[in-house]
């Protein structure tokens, strides 16, 4: 296995850098039950997270995760009002370069920034969401919680709802999990499944139509509304009535056994009813506890270019 | 006084023939004064050594942007038509979408003054559709026909509002001026940056869809219909847009468009990256798209081939792919990126490029045609099969290399471009006359 400077996407990804990076995590969530959970794998080593998004759930877990390693973390704060358009992202990595940091993890809203810095930069720069393009971090965490509940993932059912067209999670998640031999299905308003999408997945018109198809698993996405300019959907409660799991759907779900999950953070009343959050099978805290272990094997596992020699400053 | 210059043995390309007939041509002040076979060298002349190359007339691009006046940090008329010369274009039509745009007869002047004075060869405007190109109020048309304008155009966006148009139109038509038509819905077009379908959504990038450009084309064509007027349809991008404009053709619509050579060349597969050299609008389509639009130059539903040059600088085109500005260079890689893909290995002709890039461009502008023949004025390339070209930024004469082909070396060189007295370009090595 080649050593690898960027995590940038999911396609990029063998099965064995998978398997891997899957396997590494579990070490990293068993020192989580230890009195003491930092490891020195980082020590010395610095770590950036750069949000172009705000995001307090995934920059928390990256800096958690980097200080469990023991490197130092800096959160470089970009005002999003500072980002006018014409503004170049490049400056900032020039900036960052000359601050000689060794990771980067990025958040912006435009699909492709990550790929730009890594080109740009020595550092290791890790995807953490950009634009509609991927979220690698997520798609690992989902897979490794996948993973926990069916250590034999091959031929699994998951059903994705939701928006589609514009969700980086539904993309890099249905990747890894098609490269686990999962199946995977998705539901969801006529414009937000595109076209696009790859041929493999079952699209179903109803949540009574996806039943019948056994899934293991249902993933939820968030919907966000304010991404929709003419609208995909007439209303959040028409979205419920159609694409959540409401009280009826939640008493199929239950009978069914079938496991929950969703990227945070939930809209109640929208996505779900309340009683899903309190349902056993329910792994939405579990997803932000892997959260943390596999994004520590993540900057374990990537190696930077920016310094071969090691420290021999003398004081 | 200049020398007479006998090119020797070089094979002719034309658009009436898709055989090349090897001749000798001399070119004395400005004029081919002979064609044919075993010619002797005039006294005095040079002679250029020509066997195993190709002489043809020159190119001419009816679509360009030369971003002068108001951005001449992409491009200015001097080094538009530096450019042009680069790649074996004679003649070139600026789009009017500059900073003024080029909404009246002033303005028309002003770049046709500077062309003058500037440009080694023949530099065209168009004018605006609409003042400021905001869609609204018709530009100063008739004042810009009489200033030289070739054609009207809010090239870059959309007549969105289809009664504007109409009566453009209508009264562009009394002028005897051509309506260059810029297809896109805007709304459904959106913040849109490529072809919308699997790679799109792959590499989460809003898309365009093909039907933003077909339902704004099928409209323009439907109105020039009901007007009489002709419209041009510019840089027709999908196979189905192609197949309307062939069925308005046959029931008589004047309707005429064009191809650019990136959209015959790439699509949507190679934006894999995010390099933004491939970001244009309309954008890439698919690879059966390349394939039927190949076929349509073909079998002839495209007029002329256009490059839409459409330079941009380095530091904005070095952007997230989103936020990139739309477009390409085209006049300095047009004709040897269609040698290097098509005709070389025989999808096409020499004649369908001489035809498609040289004569019917300037027979749709109304300008006579370059020709090689006795007693024409000499207006020609000759170009060598057997060499190669690397479009590195040294050897680009554009002020931007915002083009996919940066620094990849073709098939082909341009090795002269002839204009009346005028060597142009001069690549070729020579041997002394007798």
């Amino acid at each position: 296995m080649e050593p690898r400077k960027d995590l940038l996407d999911i396609e990029s990804l063998s099965s064995e850098e998978i398997e891997f990076l899957l396997k590494t995590a579990g070490p990293f969530k068993d020192l989580f039950e230890k009195s003491v959970k930092k490891v020195p794998t980082l020590r010395g080593k610095s770590v950036l997270t750069l949000f172009y998004e705000p995001s307090t759930r995934t920059r928390s877990s990256f800096e958690i995760a980097a200080k469990r390693l023991s490197a130092d973390v800096t959160n470089f704060s970009v005002a999003a009002s500072s980002v006018v358009k014409g503004e170049s992202v490049l400056d900032t990595v020039d900036t960052l370069q000359a601050m000689k940091v060794d990771y980067i993890i990025v958040r912006h809203p435009a699909s492709g920034i990550p790929n730009l810095i890594a080109k740009h930069a020595n550092a290791s720069v890790v995807n953490a969401g950009d634009g509609f393009h991927a979220h690698p971090t997520q798609a690992l965490l989902d897979a490794f919680t996948l993973r926990e509940v069916f250590p034999k993932s091959a031929r699994k059912r998951v059903l994705i709802v939701g928006d589609i067209l514009h969700s980086r999670v539904a993309r890099s998640t249905s990747t890894l999990f098609r490269k686990l031999g999962v199946e995977v299905g998705v539901l969801g308003p006529g414009g937000l499944i595109p076209d696009g999408k790859p041929k493999e997945f079952k699209v179903f018109r109803s949540f009574d139509e996806a039943f019948e198809w056994k899934p293991d698993l249902i993933y939820l996405l968030r919907i966000q509304l304010e991404r929709q300019k003419a609208q995909f959907f007439p209303s959040l409660h028409e979205y419920h009535q159609v694409y959540g799991v409401t009280n009826e759907r939640f008493a199929r779900v239950e009978k069914e056994g079938i496991w929950i999950m969703h990227p945070g953070p939930v809209n109640r009343g929208v996505e779900l009813v309340d009683n899903v959050m309190r349902y056993e099978r329910c792994l939405i805290n579990q997803q932000v506890e892997n959260g943390i272990a596999t994004r520590m094997a993540v900057l374990y596992w990537l190696k930077p270019q920016t310094s071969s020699r090691e420290a021999e400053v003398e004081v | 006084m200049s020398k007479p210059t006998l090119y020797r043995g070089g094979k002719i390309a034309s658009e009436g023939s898709s055989r090349l007939r090897t001749a000798d041509v001399v070119v004395d002040k400005g004029i081919i004064t002979q064609l044919g076979a075993g010619l002797r060298a005039p006294r005095g002349s040079d002679v250029i050594d020509c066997g195993g190359k190709l002489l043809m007339p020159a190119m001419f691009d009816v679509h360009v942007h030369l971003r002068e006046p108001g951005r001449e940090d992409k491009e200015t008329i001097r080094s538009g038509s530096e450019a042009a010369i680069n790649g074996g274009v004679t003649g070139i039509v600026a789009m009017p979408n500059t900073d003024p745009a080029i909404d009246n007869g002033g303005l028309v002047q002003s770049v046709m003054d500077i062309a003058a004075e500037k440009a080694r060869i023949p530099v065209f405007t168009s004018g605006c559709i609409t003042r400021r190109r905001a869609g609204e109020e018709l530009a100063a048309i008739a004042e810009m026909k009489e200033k030289g304008a070739l054609i009207i155009t809010d090239d870059g966006s959309p007549v969105c509002d289809p009664l504007v148009l109409r009566r453009a139109m209508e009264y562009a038509r009394e002028f005897g001026l051509i309506l260059a038509s810029h297809c896109e819905v805007m709304e459904l077009s959106g913040n849109g940056a490529m072809n919308e379908g699997r790679v799109s959504y792959q590499l989460g990038i809003p898309g365009i869809p093909a039907c933003s450009e077909e339902i704004c084309l099928d409209r323009d064509i439907r109105l020039a219909q009901h007007t009489r007027a002709h419209v041009h349809i510019q840089h027709v991008t999908t196979a189905r847009g192609m197949e309307t404009i062939r069925r308005f053709k046959k029931e008589g619509v004047k309707v005429t468009c064009e191809v650019s050579p990136h959209h015959l060349i790439f699509n949507e597969e190679d934006i894999r990256d995010y390099d933004s050299s491939y970001k244009m609008n309309p954008p890439l389509r698919t690879k059966d798209d390349n394939k039927r639009l190949l076929k349509g130059l073909i079998d002839g539903v495209f007029d002329v081939i256009a490059t839409d040059h459409a330079p941009h600088t380095e530091f904005e085109k070095n952007q997230d792919f989103g936020s990139a500005p739309f477009g390409i260079t085209g006049l300095e890689t047009a004709v040897i990126s269609l040698f290097h893909h098509f005709i070389r290995s025989g999808k096409f002709g020499w004649d369908l490029l001489v035809k498609r890039y040289s004569a019917e461009p300037r027979r749709l502008m109304g300008l006579p045609e370059a020709k090689i023949a006795k007693g024409e004025k000499a207006e020609f390339l000759v170009f060598d099969p057997h060499g190669t070209t690397r479009f590195t930024k040294q050897y680009m004469r554009s002020k931007s290399s915002n083009t996919p082909f940066l620094d990849q070396e073709l098939e082909g060189a341009i090795d002269r471009v002839v204009l009346g007295n005028k060597v142009l370009v001069d690549r070729m090595k020579r041997a002394r006359g007798k």
